[in-house]
């Protein structure tokens, strides 16, 4: 879902931008607050893994393909969204200024998009779904995650007068609901993968009661 | 950091590099759902701002070469680990600074 460059205008550009920077000072904020040296190790490498995942893409159906993104998955473990806006940004601006993944001028509505869609769509889903159980709930969370944010990429596009509108939702909105499920299948892994090895770095709302686990 | 944490580090470094590894070859060269719905409403591709380093995760030269892949996604990995700790860091630090003033 990278945009490139010169699929949106430079002024549209620019307020995507702003809206990615102002999210990321949020971001920020937010880690000052709650990272500490139990859980920077895992938001590190939860980045690396994102990022290599990123480039591991799985057919689909159509001749297309898509990959995971991560962003629910992040704010889901660390029970903040914010957490995905600087994750996914992170992520984000080293794939566009060395790999030319994602276009500079695109770098905002990319950190919108996925960052910002994903984690808080990944983030209230999960909240509101939990319920359910972790793993439908962790599931449905990333899928709605991928889903949302390739909705908004489709109306971003049409607002540009790049994509049609309605074409735009339909085909971006059936790639992505497909692509979905590889993001829920990979984030439900991986958490159930933490809690395998280290339960005590999972919140309480995803971890497994697990007997002898005092808070 | 405690022990755990650096086996948490290096085993999910581990993973991670065991990933980038093997995504130049197993990873589908379809395109993915944008470009293929740009393809489909015939939006024609565009050209970069920008000349990245290491474009399209290839190293210059080795563009055909499934290696070359393999070394620029391996850079990558480990770039952005090193980046996110940096960056963690710096941001947890004056949280123990302004404590410890407290």
């Amino acid at each position: 879902m990278h945009l490139p460059d010169g699929f949106i205008p430079l002024w549209q550009c620019g307020i995507y931008w702003i809206i990615a920077l102002v999210a990321l000072g949020y971001a920020l904020i937010w880690a000052r607050k709650n990272l500490d040296e139990k859980n920077i190790p895992l938001m590190a490498v939860l980045a690396a893994g994102i990022f290599a995942i990123q480039a591991m893409n799985i057919p689909i159906p159509w001749g297309t393909s898509g990959h995971m993104v991560g962003a629910a998955l992040i704010a889901i473990i660390f029970v903040s969204p914010w957490a995905a806006v600087l994750v996914l940004s992170i992520v984000l601006i080293l794939q566009g200024l060395i790999f030319g993944d994602g276009g500079i001028t695109a770098m905002g509505a990319n950190i919108v998009n996925m960052g910002i869609v994903g984690g808080f769509v990944g983030f209230y889903t999960y909240k509101s779904l939990k319920g359910l159980g972790r793993i439908p709930a962790v599931f449905l969370a990333s899928w709605a995650s991928i889903f949302l944010a390739s909705i908004v990429c489709s109306l971003e596009l049409s607002l540009a007068g790049t994509f049609p509108l309605i074409e735009g939702l339909i085909f971006m909105g059936l790639y992505h609901a497909v692509i979905g499920c590889i993001e829920g299948v990979i984030s439900v892994v991986v958490i159930l993968g933490i809690d395998n090895v280290r339960p005590d770095l999972l919140s309480q709302w995803v971890r497994s009661k697990k007997p002898g686990a005092v808070e | 950091m405690s022990t755990k944490n650096r086996n948490l580090l290096f085993g999910g470094l581990i993973i991670a590099l065991i990933i980038a590894v093997l995504a130049p070859f197993l990873a589908s060269s379809n395109p993915d759902g944008l470009e293929s719905s740009a393809e489909s409403m015939q939006v024609p591709e565009s050209e970069p701002a920008y000349t990245a380093p290491l474009p399209d995760y290839a190293i210059p030269g080795m563009e055909d070469n499934p290696l070359g892949g393999v070394i620029a996604l391996i850079l990558g990995t480990i770039l952005v680990l090193l980046v996110a700790l940096v960056v963690t860091k710096l941001l947890a630090k004056r949280k123990e600074n302004k404590l410890d003033k407290q």
